[in-house]
């Protein structure tokens, strides 16, 4: 009884985090480009700064009529949010936030390759939604989402090989017991490398081509309304939290922080994932969209040789220190 | 899946009844006809991009018998590459040449029966193979688990080592391949304009690499645009 | 220029950091009413004290969105044994401002300057026919003209001012000759300077008559003088 207790406040716990986290860098996004473009953003909703723009939006996209184009697909377009937005709820479950066995929602045995694993399958819902628009800029938005996944999988997953291999473990919580402060100048190059490659898999700008506003409208979102479309969106998001939560937790040290590890291992981790959602929202607002042959070109010509490079050098230094 | 079934033959129990299944295996059962019955979809459906869907729902389902085995690396991994990668690329594919929404008249290549005949004889073989392979040996699932990664890569370095070195070989080979591909066009597109767009392309002073090769510029107009 | 690969993309990075730190430029309209500059083409004001009837407004609007009415009454003789003279006297002046285009042609062309742009804004209507504001709205806009914006401070003087200027520097010379001695020297005083308001008058009597009620140029008034 107390197992199913405990099992039920964590998945509680983690859909919690699933639902709120994403709408506070969606609000942090919003207030964190106004500025960084001289704005101020929203300042209505909710009163205070217009802290509930998000909630005022949800509102709104839950009384939208909820439209399927005569010529789609019906039920795979209808599945195709599901599909987009689950997976990520289910990386979460994975990613922990503070020492011992407290602090994770479930502890995988395989953990870099579950959230690698289920990041991936998240794309089949663009590729459904594109598929299934009935539509020339959905299709080409879907085409544009395989390509980038086909190409930025690669070096996401040789970076994270490097970190597994540096721990000599593939669980997380493992990964994380292993950290030495020195990793993170050993890792560096595979850090960045992830976080890029990261940044690809989720289309956001400056890689952001599948959606690309001025081209293909909304790519494969083109044809959704109401909340199937506030759950793309949400997907995104939940995908920035992910994405820097994976980022923090392998490369950056997780709940590790020059003081306070104890007991406060889980503000740190917070701290990170928040510092790395902000430089997400940074590098949206400075860099323009790249153009889809550069994305291709820059993901093969240069990270994956990078990633390669860094796995050598985790090899090396690995030998070397045995 | 052969090489899964291998790593969990570790446990032999004592005699089981066929009449008091435990939940797991009622699972594992349950699982498998869904399994079974997507891919009878995936091979009969006349709708494309249906069938690579339907492709998805048998090898996830695969996956979710692997980790009922407790093989969770494995089912990752099916995750990961087949899933994640293999049915993307297929999609990919699809849509790219032709992927119309509703049935193809012509996705019937008329050697119905002749692959019906192929595919129960391959399932036969591969039953006998499995069935005559293992006979009544029974996995514990409650011991320690005989698919984690540990296990699975202690025998994959120990006992597969030749193989899982070759393969690998060949795939770093195919991915070497591939950068020195994408290399190569761009090494071409810096050279003297096929045509009018290359031409434009590499007339601009952008990369790195149109400075790296300034031997294949033969166009004055192009060094001149370049410095 | 670049020392090193990426220093281009971090300098984008810090323009957008920078940004950021500082203070934002929204006006936060509804709550805060915006600081608009003299001249802001909000509104049409009418002063029609200055309105001789000459229609040129309402001929050169280019949408003719002016309407104008107006009778003739003869005005009795100034002065005993003149002549009676015949003045044009409004009675409708109208603009509607759903088809206004916020050109500025009638207030450019008007000779007597008897329409001011205003920065007012906020007169939006649930009715299109209230859009035609009448006689009494337009000269209620009157009111809310700003004054015009100080000169740059090299600017040339004004030409009403470097003309009454003029004519009150020959009327106190013409003075100063016939009493020749105690008025020598008000002559080269100010000239240099560049552009006061009121022109110094070194005698008052010559000075033109302070404009009625509007701050904008005193044109009219000094043509007459």
């Amino acid at each position: 009884m107390n197992d199913v207790l405990d099992v039920a406040l964590r998945l509680l716990v983690v859909f919690v985090v699933f639902l709120t986290f994403p709408l506070i860098i969606g609000q942090t996004e919003h207030k964190v480009m106004a500025h960084m473009q001289g704005r101020l953003g929203p300042m209505y909703a909710g009163g205070f700064h217009g802290w509930a723009q998000l909630v005022a939006d949800g509102v709104k996209f839950a009384q939208k009529e909820d439209v399927v184009p005569a010529g789609a697909d019906r039920r795979i377009f209808q599945l195709a949010p599901a599909v987009a937005l689950l997976p990520y709820l289910l990386v979460l479950l994975a990613i922990p936030i503070g020492p011992g066995e407290g602090a994770v929602g479930e502890v995988v045995d395989a953990g870099i390759f579950f959230v690698l694993a289920v990041m991936g399958v998240g794309v089949l819902g663009s590729l459904m939604a594109g598929w299934a628009s009935a539509n020339k800029f959905s299709l080409l938005g879907g085409l544009r989402t395989a390509a980038q996944l086909l190409a930025y999988e690669l070096p996401m997953l040789l970076t994270a090989a490097s970190v597994a291999m540096a721990a000599g473990t593939v669980s997380i919580p493992g990964i994380l017991d292993a950290f030495e402060w020195w990793w993170l100048p050993w890792q560096i190059v595979g850090a960045i490398v992830f976080f890029v490659a990261g940044l690809a898999e989720l289309q956001r700008p400056p890689f952001d081509m599948p959606v690309a506003d001025s081209e293909i409208i909304f790519g494969a979102y083109t044809e959704y309304t109401g909340l199937r479309f506030a759950l793309f969106l949400l997907a995104e998001y939940a995908g920035i939290v992910v994405l820097c939560g994976l980022t923090t937790v392998l490369f950056l040290g997780g709940w590790h922080g020059p003081w306070g590890a104890d007991g406060l291992g889980w503000v740190w981790t917070l701290l990170k994932t928040a510092v790395l959602a902000f430089i997400v929202i940074w590098l949206r607002v400075t860099y323009p969209r790249l153009r889809e042959d550069q994305l291709q070109k820059f993901s093969w010509t240069l990270l994956v040789p990078l990633s390669l490079a860094q796995i050598a050098l985790t090899g090396i230094v690995k030998v070397v220190i045995q | 899946m052969s090489s899964a079934s291998t790593v969990l033959t570790s446990a032999a129990g004592e005699t089981h009844g066929f009449l008091s299944p435990t939940g797991v295996e009622i699972a594992f059962l349950l699982v498998g006809l869904v399994t079974f019955g997507a891919a009878l979809v995936t091979v009969t459906t006349k709708q494309l991009v249906h069938a690579a869907l339907w492709l998805v729902v048998a090898l996830g389902g695969l996956a979710v018998e692997y980790l009922l085995l407790t093989a969770e690396f494995i089912a990752w991994v099916q995750v990961l590459i087949y899933v994640g990668s293999v049915v993307v690329l297929l999609l990919f594919g699809l849509m790219l040449t032709r992927a119309p929404i509703g049935r193809s008249p012509d996705a019937d290549s008329g050697n119905r029966w002749a692959a019906l005949l192929v595919a129960v004889a391959a399932a036969a073989a591969l039953v006998w193979v499995v069935v005559d392979a293992f006979r009544t040996t029974w996995i514990d699932l409650d011991g320690p688990a005989a698919g984690s990664t540990e296990a699975t890569g202690a025998s994959l370095f120990q006992n597969w080592v030749l193989p899982f070195e070759a393969l690998s070989v060949l795939l770093l080979a195919a991915l070497v391949g591939a950068i020195v591909l994408s290399r190569k066009t761009k090494a071409e597109m810096s050279s003297p304009p096929v045509n009018s767009r290359t031409a434009t392309k590499s007339s601009r002073p952008v990369t790195e690499s149109s400075q790296s090769v300034p031997g294949a510029r033969t166009n004055p107009a192009e060094q001149e645009g370049a410095s | 220029m670049a020392p090193f690969p990426g220093s281009g993309l971090a300098k984008g990075l810090a323009v957008t950091l920078r940004t950021m730190t500082r203070k934002t430029v929204t006006e936060q309209y509804p709550d805060v009413q915006p600081d608009l500059p003299p001249r802001t083409r909000g509104v049409i004001g009418l002063f029609e004290e200055n309105c001789t009837v000459c229609m040129l407004c309402a001929r050169e609007c280019p949408d003719w969105c002016i309407y104008i009415d107006s009778h003739k009454e003869t005005v009795p003789a100034a002065a005993p044994g003149g002549r009676e003279r015949s003045r044009n006297v409004l009675d409708r002046f109208a603009i509607d401002f759903s088809l206004c285009m916020y050109c500025g042609i009638c207030i450019e062309v008007c000779p007597f300057d008897a329409l001011f742009w205003s920065p007012e804004f906020e007169y939006a209507e649930t009715d299109i026919r209230d859009l035609t504001h009448e006689r009494d709205k337009l000269r209620d806009w009157m009111w809310t003209v700003p004054a015009p914006p100080a000169l740059d401070p090299a600017a040339e003087e004004p030409k009403e001012i470097a003309a009454a200027r003029k004519t009150a520097e020959k009327l106190a010379a013409a003075q100063a000759e016939a009493t020749p001695e105690p008025a020598r020297s008000p002559k080269p005083a100010q000239s240099p300077e560049p552009a006061q308001e009121p022109p110094p008058a070194p005698s008052a009597e010559s000075t033109p008559p302070a404009p009625p009620a509007p701050k904008p140029a005193p044109k009219p008034q000094e043509g007459d003088a």
